[in-house]
């Protein structure tokens, strides 16, 4: 069965979670989503992530109830594993907008606890893709691109997932970068660095089988490189 | 039950630390990558050239790159217009942190586009090198 099928297959499992008031698909698959009906191009990772505002969480314990094809994970109680082949691995994840936004914290549950994650805070809903049944929520590009040029990243998983953020910059308008470096700019100067340094080592990593070439798009990114600094001199 | 969620916690709070004195020494040694790495992301291609080539550019004026002084060995890199490229015993290299590139004693490197850039490139400074 092609991933295209298993991931949306997975999220029409989900669809009751989707639905909760600011709950975003996020991480990785959100380029495969935005890609022409949803082509699902890239294979980074076999799972597919839910962002919970921490304010939602009741609701989506609540819409969890519904959700049949998936066991939590005994040791890692926010993974939901595929009980079918159809299906993919569910990570649930939290994002804190509130008080404690920009901060790294379990959220406990007994039900539910979930790994709140600081950076998730940049995200803002963005216009839901539409495909066969399925209404998805994702977040805007701009914020996404912040969160994963931010993350900590090490090894071949951290190529991958930069070589996310080439797929997402591939699928972006020309507004959702002024968007970005605008975001940029509201940044302590440690974080516009670190977004710096994964752009820089994303323009240099080799191609990857099933990922996007970064290669053709070098002008790109150090266009983009050049832009981010203007916006540090301002 | 959340153990591990827990570790995660704290083994990231610990790369944010490490973040943070990485930033802080950004200007010293702990910096240089990220700075070589600033140079090729503004380089089309990159190339490996003679000794006596290197020493001819910085006779007709063209200063290497500070990054390069950073390195041990040191390393002499230049940003050269297409046409100065042509005049050179240069061997391409792939424009990423690997061995040819690291080895190689003195390199010249062609800016993205470097036909719209003549006039703006001037005697060998990138921009943001």
């Amino acid at each position: 069965m092609e991933f295209r099928t298993r991931l949306l297959e997975t999220l029409r499992a989900v669809r009751s979670v989707l639905n909760e008031p600011g709950v975003l698909v996020g991480g990785s698959e959100v380029p495969n989503l935005l890609e022409i009906d949803a082509r699902s191009s890239l294979v980074v990772s076999e799972d597919v992530d839910i962002v919970v505002p921490v304010d939602s969480h009741d609701g989506v314990k609540r819409a969890l109830q519904s959700v049949v094809g998936f066991q939590q994970s005994a040791e890692e109680p926010s993974v939901w594993l595929p009980q079918r082949p159809e299906l993919i691995e569910v990570n649930f994840i939290g994002m804190d907008s509130g008080p404690r936004a920009g901060e790294t914290y379990v959220f406990e549950d007994a039900a539910l606890p979930l790994l709140v994650f600081g950076n998730l805070c940049l995200l803002r809903p963005g216009k839901p893709v539409h495909v066969e049944d399925l209404v998805i929520p994702v977040p805007r590009p701009a914020g996404l691109l912040a969160e994963k040029l931010l993350t900590d990243r090490s090894g071949d998983k951290g190529d991958r997932d930069l070589l996310v953020v080439m797929g997402l910059l591939l699928v972006s308008e020309p507004a959702d970068l002024d968007e970005l470096v605008t975001l940029y700019q509201s940044l302590p100067p440690d974080q516009r660095y670190s977004i710096r340094s994964n752009l820089g080592i994303l323009s240099l990593l080799e191609p990857r089988s099933q990922m996007p070439d970064p290669v053709p798009h070098r002008a790109r990114l150090a266009k983009l490189m050049a832009r981010f600094e203007r916006a540090d001199a301002t | 039950m959340t153990a591990r969620l827990h570790e995660r916690v704290r083994r990231m709070r610990e790369r944010a630390l490490i973040r943070a004195w990485e930033y802080r020494q950004r200007a010293y040694s702990k910096g240089v990558w990220f700075r070589l790495r600033r140079v090729l992301v503004d380089a089309e291609r990159a190339f490996s050239i003679p000794e006596g080539d290197a020493d001819q550019l910085e006779s007709e004026g063209q200063q290497p790159l500070a990054v390069g002084h950073e390195l041990s060995p040191a390393k002499r890199i230049f940003f050269v217009r297409r046409e100065q490229l042509l005049k050179l015993d240069a061997v391409e290299l792939p424009v990423r942190l690997t061995a040819p590139l690291l080895q190689a004693t003195s390199v010249v490197l062609v800016a993205h586009g470097s036909n719209d850039l003549e006039g703006e490139l001037g005697s060998g400074s990138a921009p943001g090198a």
